[in-house]
This record gives C-alpha cells, structure tokens and sequence, in this order.
C-alpha cells in the first residue's frame, strides 16, 4: 500500500519532530523562569540586557535566528560547525521560546496581589520559599493558558528547522511529496499537526482541571 | 540608551557578516579556505573547516564526504519511493566515487536558500545535485561538467502555448534560487531578462510540486525549469504538459566546492575519469534515463 | 514587661506625611485599639510595626530587641536574620485575610510551621486541631479558602497567625471587608483571645468593641495621636477632633 510506506517513511521525521518539541521545552520552560527574573531585577543593567534580549528574540523572524545560531560560530570565529547543525536548533529553538515564555511568567508573577508576599514574609518563608511554595503554584494556574498557545505554536514552528537543513517531518513530507508527485504526504502532516496539538490541548486541559480546585 | 545602542550594533553586525559571506569568498570565511580533504590530523582540527572531515560522533578514521544536495530535485537527488532513503544519478555517482576512495558518504539534504552558507561554513563539502556552473563560474572551485542540460519552459498541453514568444504577457514560474532564475534575470550576453520581462509576472516558488499544482490549477501558464527535471516530472504526472521545443539556453552540471579546494576538487575529477572508464558512470546515466545528456569527457 | 516599643516614627509616602512623631508602648497581656478617620495613619503605623513598611525616622523594639534604631536622625534597621528571629515575636492578621488559596484550612495553618519553623508535622497538627476548635471550625480542614465565607476566612486566618505562637498580634482593621452579619464570629474569637491575656494592638472602626475589649484607646488624626487613655477616658474626651469623630459614628 502506497499510504503506509509514505507513512512510515514520515515516521522518522515525526521522532525528529517530537524530539525538538520536547527538548525545546524542556530547555525553555526553566530558562524563561529564569529571563523572567532578570526582566523584573531590580538591577537596571541586567534588567535592560533582558529587555533587548526579549526584543530581539520577539521580533526577528525564528528561521533568521536559527541561522544566525547555526552559521554565527563559524563567520564570527571560523568554528567547525560539523556537529552543530542538531543542538543549534535546540538552542535556536530554546532562546527562542524562553523569550515568550520570559514574558507569560512575567505576566503571571506581577499579577500576584501584594499581600501574598506580606503573609509569607509574616510567617517567616524565604524568598525562595515565598517564591516556590506560594507565588509559583499559583502563578502557573494563571498562566496556563497562555503557556497552551506558544506550545501549540511551537509544535508548528518544529517545521522551520529546516531552515538549517535538519530533516524534520514537513521536509521530509516535502521531500517524497517531490519525488512522488503527490499530495498524500501534504495531508498527512496535517493530520499529523492536528493530532499532536489535539494531544497537547486535552494535556494542557487536564493541567487547567487539575489547578482548577481553588479560585 | 547607548547599552540599546550598542547591542544593536552587535546584532546587525552578526547578521550582516552572516550575509556578506554569503556567496562570495571574501569576508569571515578565510579561516578556512584553502583546507583540503588529507589526513586524520587536519579531520580532528575542530578550529579549521577540514573539507574531509572526520566521521560525526565517532572517532574512526573514516573519513567523511559531506554532499549537500536539494531532496527534491529528482532525478538528480530525491527520497526513494520505497526505502525512503536519499538516491538519484547525482548521489549514486557520489556514492561511487567514496567507494574509490574508502569515504563514508554523508547526504546532506540542505535548504537550497542556504547552500552557500552551508559550503562556506564547512557543513558540506561540495554541492552535487544538478548544480548549473553557468553563470556560477567564478563563485566556486569547479568539477569537469558531467551533464549537458538546459533551461526549458513546461506548458500545460491545452494552452495553446508553442513557442517563447506566445508567453508574452502570460504568468511563468520558476523554482527560487536556481539556475532558471538567474537565466531570467541575467542581462549580461546569453541571459534572458529580455523575454522575462514580456512576461506578466515571473512568480518564484519553493518546489515543483507546487509549481506543477498552479500549473494544473492554471493560475500559472509556464514552468521554467531543468530539461532533466522536466522530464522526470513529465514521466511520474502522466498526460498533459509538454515542454517547449525551444530551450532557453544550454548549460552544464557539475559538482560545486568551496573556492579555493582545488585539491578535493582534483581527486572527485580523478574519481569521476575511472568511473567513465570502468562504464559505471554510463550505467548510472541509463539507470536514470538521462544517458542523452551526459557529457563527461575522458581526460 | 514591655513587648513592643515604637518612639518617635515618622513615614511620609512621597510628599505626603502619613506618620508625624508617634510613639507606642505595648506591655505584656495588653490589648491597644487604634481608631482614627481613615487615612489618619493607623494602618501605616501597624504595619510600620510588623515591619512590613519601613519607617524613615523612629525606632523600634520587641521585648528589648532593637529592629530598629535611629542614627543621625534617620532609621537604621537591623540586619536580615536579626529582623528574621524578631519577627517570630508576631503575628499580623490583614483586612482581606492573605490566605493561600492553593493550600486547603490545614496546609494554610501547618506549612509555615512545619516548612519554617521545622517543627514536627504531627505535633503541629495537634496544635492545628485544637486552634480550628476554638476558632469553631472542625470539620473544615481540607477546606479550600475559596469555599469558605469571609469570616471563616478570617477566622483561619487567625489561627494561622497562632500557629507560630507569637507574643504579640497585630489586626489590620479585620472585620471591614466583612458582611456586617460575619463580624461578630470573628469579634467573639478577637473577645476569646483577649481573655487568655493575648497581647494585641488592633486597628479598628468597630467602635463599641475597641471600647468593651481595650486596656488602651489611641484616637489617631492626620497622622499623630490625638487622644489616648483608657476607653472612658477617650470616650469621655473634650476634645474637639475626637468628638467629632465620634459624632459621625452615631449618626451612621
């Protein structure tokens, strides 16, 4: 059957695809807490560095990012990039969206009422305790939302690896789709898309559900 | 205000040096022209751009031929119907020159956008696959041409269409960043800006899967692209186009390297001459239907 | 003994002079009300207190310690983990109660205990227990703030503070965002409180309660005490600003 050997050579790309969807939130989600923090310091200097880093990131193009990752080490230091192609788009990927997610924690810790902090601070918690114990918990129920949207986006995004020529599942798709003439491999990514952010929303519902036991 | 200021300047910085080394041999990429394939030592040189570099990941002696090529350029270079696997006249024939050698071939499908990126920085060592030289001279050390090809014009068979001149005020494609298009758009002796511009709209596209669906579709009249190509497209969709008798021009493949690596660039030739002479090169041909074009000549 | 000590404070937010050179003596076992008009400065000078604002000149001490001290006419605070082992010394209950809305009744009363203190987890439960059966909650321990009425908030929110068993508790007007049917519970355990000989300076408008529970009245104005003395004393005060005060309570 023509459909499942198509299928089955998508298959590869799909674990391509997969790989960098998980590896870039495993990477963003941590680091954007941490771009969040130095977006709110109270250090003017780090403070400001963060803000331009969040501008740029925000708006360049992602596919112009990931060459600017991918070639910049060998034109700016005439580094061997051989081995680089794969972690450039992890990182490419990651500083990416620890730039949004940056923003949506930001959101989400300046919207804490004042008097969570006063009551932490009478009972004697730590900063840090305030801050993993109290703030964060609730901080993540408000921005869940807003954290479904960019993975959602981010499951579309996988396909602009190619733009450094790493063979996900949409060129792959385009690649049989070019030496078979046909459409099938088209609508199959689609299907394959649709499916995956369907996945990623009954998830991200079932998170909301979870957090949904307090107001 | 002046931390803005100077951050912004890095940025632009980076991408113009990005960008300026692109498709020429001058600025950032003198690091590493003039490396050449050679010994383990040069491979295992992580701050130089060896053209024969060491095997990804492992530490064998293996030495590794990069071939950077567009997965969707059949015949010349595509994913195999049944394997999935990356063949074609092309990757075959660079297949067969590794095995001279004792290389690992690596297939490096690129973004075809990107190809000049990919050659300069060292993620690739050569461009094969239906690479036109014409036009392209000086901007890379070249092979000896292996294919005689040339631009043509496919039409859908119902439109009437039968010559140049009859696509005068029509709508015509044609593939971004190939050899169709700088044909297209090249005044200097030999180009055809002159007819591109009796076109209505010349409209680039990224792959001939989508130029061959507006062709069929009819929201474009023509297809400027590789005989070879035509031909292969012509034979997988059946009835209903047909190229045009006349052809834009002739013009010749050959294998691109980096400007300056004459010395891989002589051993691929080398490679290539016994490949003509044990007949494995007029095999390949016949095995992709593309016996008529060759052109490679003993030496 | 003397728990709490405040002399001389004074805070301005921006141009605007909230406190003008206030002074404030708690002994042990007594209960100080501080009324006043709001924007008399009343919240300010608590929360001065429970060192949630700091205070630009003045000083302050909890049974002898010095939080704060003046040095060249300007208020000079202590450092981190000495403020940290004095604010042991008490507990703040505020007007919208500050529960943690993602802990249910018990986790809001045993985590700081348990997470701060270090205590053990079921010798505070015990304590837990037997604080939500005075305050007249059994049966709400897994309760999640949001399910409970403003002053079984308030409630927990007292015993929350309890848990840490301070010397002294601060209430930052703790009945005004209630519905006046809730007060009352909420009065009855601040009442229980102050017949156990609980230390507690409360910021209120409840005006016949300060008057039933009080040792002390200060009767706040513009950011400076105007009277203060006992309830009769204040109550019965000739003073113009006091009476009228007073006046606008019994016309309401």
């Amino acid at each position: 059957m023509r459909f499942s050997l198509i299928l089955s050579q998508l298959s590869q790309g799909m674990g391509r695809t997969v790989t960098i969807f998980f590896l870039t939130l495993i990477f963003s989600l941590p680091l954007g807490l941490l771009i969040s923090f130095g977006r709110m310091s109270k250090n003017r200097v780090i403070s400001s560095i963060v803000k331009i880093y969040i501008s740029i990131m925000r708006g360049t193009p992602l596919m112009l990012q990931l060459m600017v990752v991918y070639f910049g080490p060998f034109y700016l230091f005439g580094l061997n990039i051989g081995n680089w192609r794969f972690p450039a788009i992890i990182v490419g990927f990651s500083l990416n969206y620890a730039a949004y997610f940056a923003e949506i924690y930001r959101s989400g810790i300046e919207s804490m009422p004042v008097g969570q902090y006063e009551a932490a601070r009478l009972l004697g918690y730590s900063k840090i305790q305030t801050f993993f114990r109290i703030i964060l918990p609730q901080v993540i129920k408000r921005i869940l939302p807003a954290v479904t949207n960019e993975i959602i986006t981010l499951v579309k995004d996988t396909s602009l690896a190619f733009s450094i020529a790493y063979a996900e599942m949409f060129t792959i798709a385009k690649q049989i789709a070019a030496a078979q003439t046909t459409m099938i491999p088209f609508v199959t990514a689609a299907v394959f898309y649709y499916v995956f952010n369907w996945l990623v929303a009954w998830i991200m519902e079932l998170a909301e559900k979870k957090f949904a036991y307090y107001r | 205000m002046k931390k803005k200021l100077v951050c912004g300047m890095i940025t632009a910085a980076m991408v113009t040096a990005l960008f300026t080394g692109c498709g020429s041999d001058t600025a950032g990429t003198s690091a590493a022209s003039g490396t050449s394939e050679s010994s383990a030592s040069a491979a295992s040189d992580t701050t130089g751009s060896s053209a024969v570099s060491d095997t990804q990941g492992d530490s064998s002696e293996t030495t590794t031929f990069t071939v950077g090529f567009d997965a969707e350029y059949p015949p010349y270079g595509y994913m195999d119907e049944e394997t999935g696997d990356y063949t074609g006249f092309d990757l075959e024939l660079a297949e067969a020159v590794c095995e001279l050698y004792g290389w690992q071939l690596v297939k490096t499908p690129i973004n075809w956008d990107s190809k000049d990126m990919e050659l300069n920085s060292g993620s690739i060592d050569c461009i094969w696959n239906g690479f036109t030289m014409n036009g392209r001279e000086d901007d890379y050390t070249w092979s000896y041409p292996y294919v005689d090809n040339s631009q043509v014009m496919v039409v859908s068979e119902s439109s009437g269409i039968s010559t140049l001149a009859d696509l005068a005020g029509k709508n015509v494609g044609v593939q971004a960043a190939s050899a169709a298009l700088e044909l297209l758009q090249s005044e200097e002796e030999g180009g055809q800006k002159a007819l591109a511009d009796t076109f209505a709209v010349l409209q680039q596209f990224p792959d001939y899967n989508n130029a061959f669906v507006e062709l069929q579709a009819g929201s474009i009249d023509a297809v400027a692209m590789d005989i070879g190509v035509a031909k292969y497209q012509l034979k997988t969709r059946g009835e209903g186009f047909k190229i045009l008798d006349e052809s834009l021009n002739s013009e010749q493949y050959a294998i691109g390297f980096k400007k300056g690596n004459t010395e891989l660039c002589e051993k691929v030739n080398e490679g290539l001459q016994q490949l003509l002479a044990d007949g494995t090169f007029e095999e390949l041909a016949e095995k992709y239907e593309i016996a008529d074009m060759v052109c490679l000549e003993a030496k | 003994m003397i728990y709490l000590e405040m002399n001389h404070v004074k805070k301005s937010f921006e141009d605007l002079e909230v406190l003008k050179d206030i002074s404030l003596t708690v002994e042990e076992g007594e209960v100080v009300s501080i009324i006043g008009p709001s924007g008399s400065g009343k919240s300010t000078l608590l929360r001065c207190a429970a060192l949630l604002e700091t205070m630009d000149s003045g000083d302050l001490s909890y049974l002898g310690q010095k939080a704060v001290t003046m040095e060249n006419g300007r208020s000079v605070y202590a450092k981190p983990n000495v403020l940290g082992k004095i604010r042991e010394n008490f507990g703040l209950v505020f007007q919208n109660y500050n529960l943690f809305p993602h802990y249910n009744v018990m986790r809001n009363l045993c985590d700081a205990p348990i997470h701060v203190q270090k205590r053990q987890k079921a010798e505070v439960e015990k304590q837990a227990r037997e604080l939500l059966a005075k305050m007249g909650l059994v049966g709400k321990e897994t309760a999640y703030p949001c399910q409970l009425s403003g002053g079984q908030c308030q409630r927990v929110a007292i015993a929350r503070a309890l848990m840490l068993n301070p010397k002294v508790l601060f209430f930052d007007e703790p009945t005004s965002a209630l519905d006046p049917e809730l007060t009352g519970e909420v009065l009855k355990v601040i009442r229980s409180l102050a017949e156990m000989h609980m230390t507690m300076v409360i910021v209120t408008h409840e005006m016949s309660f300060a008057r039933e529970i009080s040792d002390r009245i200060l009767f706040m104005d513009q950011g400076v005490v105007v009277v203060e003395g006992t309830p009769d004393e204040v109550f019965s005060s000739e003073n113009d600003r006091m009476k009228g005060f007073l006046g606008k309570f019994r016309d309401m």
